[in-house]
C-alpha cells in the first residue's frame, strides 16, 4: 500500500428506502465541515427536486470529504451514494464495486427489510467490509438490541459493535466517522501500473460533455491522456480530471485508490456506460474489470407528445435524458391512436414514472404514456420466436403456437400480521408461494414466483397499501414460462384505441376489462353522443360501459351586449378541452392513460 | 369594419323593487325617488356626452333594460325618451323597447311611454305558475302578468315581448307546457325563452349549495326547450334566435344587432359599447359612474378598454352570429375580415359536429339540436 492510500476511505452507505441514508450522508458532510450548516440543504446528496420530493435517491452523487481523526491524521473520505430502489440494482452494484466498505444503515425501529438484504448481498458479492449502523436511535420505538440480533441472524455479520446514531439529531456521527477510519480498509492498487478505472456513474454536463465518476484501481490519469473504454471500444482525449467536494474541483491527476471525475468530450452517457473499464489507449490493461453488463430494460411503454406538444421537443428531451441514463432506451414508434411517439424501455415501473415526471417537470412537456408492458416471447407455429414488448405488435393469434412471459423471484418482507394480506394480493396476481421464513418472531420473508407483468401494474402500490407501508419488495428475473395470455383491446365508440391495448393473462382479462371500462367511464366527459366503451378479446366483447350523451351545453344569456363575458366563458371551456386527446370523435383526457393503471383500493 | 352606418343604443336602469333570487345582473334594490331622479339626470348627461361623436349617424334601435326600467316614474322615463331624440338622430322607424315588470307598470306610465315614442314593451312574465314566481322571488303573480299584458295592448302597444323561463327548480314539464300554452294563447308579437342558470353570488346559488334547491336535469331542461319551440312554431312563431321566437316581422332589431356584428353604444354603469370597431365599457361602480358625470366627464372605463386581435374579433363574429337561426354568411365574413372562412377555421369542424353545425347556401348555422350544445361548438371558433 502506498503512503497516500493509507489515508483514503472509499465507502457507500446502503439502506432501505426511508431508513435515513440521505440524512446520515448529510450529517457526515456537515461534520466533516465541507458545507456549513447554513448552506446545508436538507439531504445534500439528493440533488434532484424529484428525489427530494419522493424522499428517494435516484441518481448517485459522490463527494470527497476531509476528516480529521482523533488519531491525528487527516483522512480523505470518498462517500459514494447509491440509489435506493429495486429498479437500480445494477447501478448500486457498480457503485459498491468502487468501494472497500459499506455502511449499512438499519432503522432501529423497523429492522431488516427486503431491500436491505438485497443491497447487503450486492455488497457481499463485491467483498466489501460491511459496517452496520443503527439509525433513528432517538425514537421511542427504537429497539436497537433486537435489531442487532436480527442483523446477525438474517445477514450473518457481526453487529455487536454497531454504532448507535440518530442522523436526524446528529447523535453518534462523530463516533461513526472514527469507526469508518478503523474498520473500512484503505484502498490498494499500483499507481505505476497500467490504468484500470471503473465507471460507476456518469452524467451529462452542457459545457463539459459527459462527466464520468470513476474509481481508479491501477495507474494514473491526467489531462491530455487518451483513454480507451474497454467494453464500448471507444477512445477519447481527457480534457479534465478532478474531484467533487462537493462542487467540481480540477486536479492534476487521479491515481490508484482515488475517486474522482474525468471529462473527455464524450457526447452521450451511453458511450460511458456504468461498469465499463477505463484504460490508456497506448498502453491498455490486459483485461477489463469484472462485472460489466449492459443493462436490459424490463418494462416498456409508449411515450407520446400530448395534444399540442411537438414531437421534436419530446425527442430532444428523451435524448437529453438518455444522455444521462444509460439504462433508458427509446426508439420511434407510431400508434394509430396517438400518432408519432416513442417506445421506451425502463428498468422497472419506478424508473418509468421518474422519466415521465422528469419530462413533465424539467422539460415542461405534456406527454401521454401507454400501458406498460414486459417483453413476451412469442413462439409462432412455424417455430420462429418473436420478442414482443408492444401489445399492438402481437402477431395474429392463429399464427401463435404459444406465448411465454417473464417470471420473477420476488422477496417480500412484512411484519407477520400482514402475511394474510400479502398472500391475498399475490394470489390475485398469479403469484406462487415458494416458501416463507420467519426472520424474527415478528417478521416474515415470503418468497414468491410471480409473472413480471403482474408486478409492473400496481403491485407495489397494493403492497404498500395493504401493509401500511411496512412491506418491502425486491425482485429479480428468473425465467420465461409458457402462459395463457391474451391481448385485451379497448374500443371507444367502436374504434380501437391501440394505446390502451394490453397483454393479460386469460384468467385476469375479464376483471381487467371491467376495471378499465369503469375507470374510463369515470374519466371520459360526456359528449354530444353516447360513447360506448368496450373491452374485447379479438372480436369478443367482454366488458362494456357507456358514457351517456351530453344533453346541454348552452348558456344563452348574454345581456346588454356584454360579449366579453361570454367570450371568456367560451375560452375557459376551450382551455379545458386542450387537455383532451382526440380519438376519432371521442375526446379523452390525458390522465386516462395513467388512471387505468393505478391501484384501486376498492376494486 | 362597420358596415351599417346605423347603430343601437342600450340604456341600463339598474334598479329593482327587489332582487330576484336567480339574478346576477348589476342592479340595486331601490325605490327612492331622489336616487332614481339623480340617476336619470346622470343618464341625460351621458347621452349628451356620448352623442357628440355620433352627430352624423343614425340610431334605429333603442333598448331600455335593467334592472327594472318601469321602476322609474313616468316623468323620468319621459325625460329619458325625450332627451334621446334631442341628443341622437333616431330614425322614424326605430324600434324603441322598454323592459317592464308587471307589478310596476301603471296606465300612466304606459301612456307616457307611447307618447314619448316607445313602441315595444318587454314584459318579464317568466312563468304563469304562482308558486314558481314566488320561488324565483318575483314581485308579481300570474294575474298581474295577464292584466298588464292586456292593459299594454289596450294602451296601444302592438309589439310586446313576453319573457319566459324554464329549467326552474321544481318546475315540471306539465307546469312548463301550461305556461307556454297560456303565453301562445295571448299571442304576443315576440316570446323570449331562457333556461335558468344558477349563478354564483345569487340567492339561488346559496340555496343550491345548501341543498335546498335541486337543479333541473340537463335532459329535462333540453326537453322543455324543444317542447316550447314546437308549440310556438306550431302557432306561427319563427324561432329566429337561440332564445327568441317572433311572429313574422317582429324579430327584435336591437337584440339581433348584438349577434350581427353591428354597432351599439351602452349607457349606464357597466354598459358595453361596440362602435366604429372599438369596444369599451362604462365604469361598473355606481358612485364612480355618477361622480364622473357630475363633473361632465365621460364615464367610460378608459383603464380597461378591451382590444381584441383580428382573430379574436373573427371569433366574436362567429360565436355571436351562431346564435341566430340564419347563422353567419361566409361572404359577409370575407367582406369584414378579408379572409376566407375556411382558410381561418378547419373545415373538419363540419364533420365533427355533423347534424349540429350546418353549412348551406353560403351560410353556417346551428341546427335546433346544435343549439343545445352551442357553447361547445362555439369554442371551436374562439
Amino acid at each position: 500500500m502506498k503512503d497516500y492510500q493509507k489515508y483514503i476511505r472509499n465507502f457507500s452507505i446502503i439502506a432501505h428506502i426511508d431508513h435515513g441514508k440521505s440524512t446520515l450522508a448529510d450529517r457526515i458532510i456537515e461534520k466533516t465541515g465541507l458545507v456549513s450548516k447554513r448552506e446545508m440543504r436538507e439531504q445534500f446528496l439528493d440533488n434532484m427536486e424529484l428525489e427530494r420530493e419522493r424522499g428517494i435517491t435516484i441518481k448517485l452523487q459522490t463527494t470527497r470529504l476531509v476528516f480529521n481523526s482523533k488519531d491525528g491524521n487527516e483522512y480523505i473520505f470518498n462517500l459514494i451514494d447509491t440509489p435506493g430502489h429495486v429498479d437500480f440494482t445494477y447501478e448500486v452494484s457498480r457503485s459498491l464495486a468502487a468501494c472497500e466498505g459499506a455502511v449499512l444503515v438499519v432503522d432501529a425501529t423497523q429492522g431488516v427489510e427486503a431491500q436491505t438484504l438485497a443491497n447487503v448481498y450486492l455488497a457481499m458479492d463485491e467483498d466489501l467490509e460491511i459496517m452496520p449502523v443503527l439509525n433513528k436511535i432517538d425514537l421511542a420505538s427504537a429497539r436497537p438490541e433486537e435489531v442487532k440480533e436480527e442483523i446477525e441472524e438474517v445477514i450473518g455479520i457481526d453487529a455487536q459493535d454497531a454504532p448507535f446514531v440518530s442522523a436526524k439529531e446528529g447523535i453518534g456521527v462523530e463516533e461513526l466517522l472514527e469507526e469508518i477510519v478503523k474498520k473500512i480498509p484503505a484502498p490498494s492498487g499500483d499507481e505505476e501500473g497500467k490504468l484500470k478505472a471503473l465507471i460507476f456513474d456518469s452524467y451529462y454536463d452542457n459545457y463539459r460533455g459527459v462527466v464520468i465518476y470513476t474509481r481508479i484501481f491501477d495507474g494514473r490519469v491526467k489531462k491530455g491522456d487518451t483513454i480507451l473504454l474497454m467494453n464500448t471500444g471507444k477512445a477519447y482525449e481527457v480534457t479534465e480530471v478532478g474531484v467533487y467536494c462537493p462542487g467540481p474541483s480540477e486536479r492534476k491527476e487521479l491515481k490508484a485508490g482515488e475517486v474522482g471525475y474525468i471529462c473527455a468530450g464524450i457526447k452521450q452517457v451511453s458511450d460511458a456506460r456504468v461498469g465499463d473499464t477505463i484504460t490508456e489507449k497506448e498502453d491498455p490493461a490486459d483485461e477489463a474489470l469484472p462485472g460489466y453488463k449492459r443493462v436490459q430494460p424490463m418494462v416498456y411503454c409508449g411515450i407520446y407528445p400530448a395534444e399540442g406538444e411537438k414531437y421534436e421537443n419530446v425527442k430532444d428531451a428523451l435524448e437529453k435524458l438518455q444522455v444521462n441514463d444509460a439504462a433508458f432506451h427509446f426508439e420511434p414508434e407510431t400508434s394509430t391512436a396517438l400518432g408519432f411517439g416513442f417506445r421506451c424501455g425502463f428498468l422497472g415501473l419506478l424508473h418509468m414514472e421518474i422519466i415521465v415526471e422528469r419530462l413533465e417537470r424539467e422539460f415542461d412537456l405534456a406527454v401521454v404514456t401507454t400501458s406498460p408492458s414486459v417483453i413476451y416471447k412469442v413462439v409462432l407455429t412455424d417455430g420462429t420466436v418473436k420478442m414482443v414488448q408492444n401489445p399492438s405488435n402481437l402477431p395474429d393469434p392463429v399464427k401463435i403456437d404459444h406465448i411465454e412471459e417473464p417470471m420473477v423471484k420476488a422477496d417480500i418482507m412484512v411484519p407477520k400480521d400482514y402475511v394474510g394480506n400479502i398472500m391475498e394480493i399475490c394470489q390475485d396476481r398469479r403469484g406462487k408461494l415458494l416458501n416463507m421464513e420467519y426472520i424474527t418472531e415478528n417478521r416474515v420473508n415470503l418468497h414468491y414466483d410471480m409473472p413480471l407483468n403482474e408486478v409492473i401494474y400496481d403491485f407495489f402500490d397494493a403492497l404498500k397499501s395493504k401493509t401500511r407501508g411496512y412491506g418491502s419488495l425486491d425482485y429479480e428475473f428468473s425465467r420465461y414460462e409458457p402462459s395463457k395470455l391474451v391481448k385485451l383491446d379497448i374500443l371507444l365508440n367502436k374504434e380501437l384505441v391501440d394505446a390502451f391495448s394490453m397483454i393479460v393473462h386469460e384468467s385476469k382479462a375479464y376483471a381487467r376489462g371491467r376495471f378499465v371500462c369503469a375507470k374510463l367511464k369515470e374519466i371520459i366527459p360526456m359528449h354530444q353522443f353516447e360513447v360506448p366503451i368496450q373491452a374485447c378479446i379479438g372480436q369478443k366483447v367482454i366488458a362494456r360501459e357507456t358514457v351517456r350523451a351530453y344533453r346541454k351545453d348552452v348558456i344563452a344569456k348574454c345581456y346588454g351586449g356584454d360579449i366579453s363575458r361570454k367570450k371568456k366563458l367560451l375560452e375557459k371551456q376551450k382551455e379545458g378541452k386542450k387537455r383532451m386527446r382526440q380519438f376519432g370523435t371521442v375526446e379523452v383526457p390525458q390522465e386516462a392513460f395513467t388512471a387505468v393503471l393505478k391501484y384501486d383500493e376498492n376494486k | 369594419m362597420t358596415r351599417t352606418s346605423n347603430f343601437g343604443i342600450y340604456i341600463h336602469i339598474p334598479f329593482c323593487v327587489r332582487k330576484c333570487r336567480y339574478c346576477d345582473f348589476l342592479s340595486f334594490r331601490c325605490e327612492d325617488d331622489g336616487i332614481l331622479r339623480g340617476y336619470t339626470e346622470a343618464l341625460l348627461k351621458e347621452m349628451e356626452l356620448k352623442s357628440k361623436d355620433l352627430r352624423y349617424r343614425y340610431a334605429d334601435s333603442v333598448y331600455i333594460g335593467g334592472g327594472t326600467p318601469s321602476i322609474l316614474s313616468a316623468w323620468d322615463m319621459g325625460k329619458i325618451l325625450e332627451t334621446l331624440r334631442e341628443s341622437f338622430n333616431i330614425t322614424d322607424d326605430a324600434e324603441i323597447t322598454i323592459e317592464a315588470n308587471p307589478a310596476t307598470l301603471t296606465d300612466e306610465k304606459l301612456e307616457r311611454y307611447l307618447r314619448k315614442g316607445a313602441n315595444r314593451l318587454s314584459i318579464g312574465v317568466q312563468s304563469f305558475d304562482n308558486r314558481l314566481l314566488e320561488l324565483l322571488g318575483r314581485i308579481h303573480n300570474k294575474n298581474d302578468a295577464l292584466y298588464t299584458f292586456q292593459k299594454a295592448k289596450k294602451a296601444g302597444f302592438e309589439n310586446i315581448n313576453l319573457d319566459l323561463m324554464f329549467g326552474i327548480p321544481g318546475q315540471t314539464m306539465k307546469m312548463w307546457k301550461d305556461t307556454v300554452r297560456e303565453c301562445v294563447f295571448l299571442r304576443p308579437a315576440h316570446i323570449s325563452l331562457y333556461s335558468l342558470q344558477i349563478e354564483e353570488g345569487t340567492e339561488f346559488y346559496e340555496m343550491y349549495r345548501d341543498g335546498r334547491l335541486e337543479e333541473v336535469s340537463d335532459s329535462l331542461d333540453r326537453e322543455m326547450y324543444h317542447v316550447a319551440l314546437r308549440v310556438m312554431c306550431g302557432a306561427g312563431y319563427r324561432h329566429y334566435e337561440i332564445s327568441n321566437c317572433a311572429l313574422a316581422g317582429f324579430a327584435g332589431r336591437h337584440n339581433m344587432r348584438y349577434w350581427s356584428y353591428e354597432d351599439y353604444i351602452g349607457l349606464g354603469p357597466g354598459a358595453s359599447s361596440f362602435i366604429g370597431g372599438r369596444r369599451f365599457e362604462n365604469l361598473k361602480v355606481m358612485t364612480e359612474y355618477l361622480d364622473a358625470l357630475k363633473e361632465d366627464v365621460s364615464p367610460v372605463d378608459t383603464e380597461n378598454i378591451k382590444s381584441y386581435s383580428r382573430r379574436e374579433e373573427m371569433g366574436i363574429f362567429v360565436f355571436t352570429g351562431l346564435r341566430k337561426a340564419e347563422g353567419i354568411s361566409l361572404e359577409e365574413f370575407r367582406d369584414i375580415f378579408g379572409e376566407d372562412f375556411f382558410s381561418v377555421y378547419d373545415q373538419r369542424v363540419l364533420k365533427k359536429y355533423k347534424g349540429l353545425l350546418i353549412l348551406a347556401d353560403g351560410r353556417l348555422y346551428l341546427s335546433e339540436k346544435g343549439m343545445d350544445v352551442s357553447n361547445r361548438i362555439m369554442t371551436e371558433f374562439v
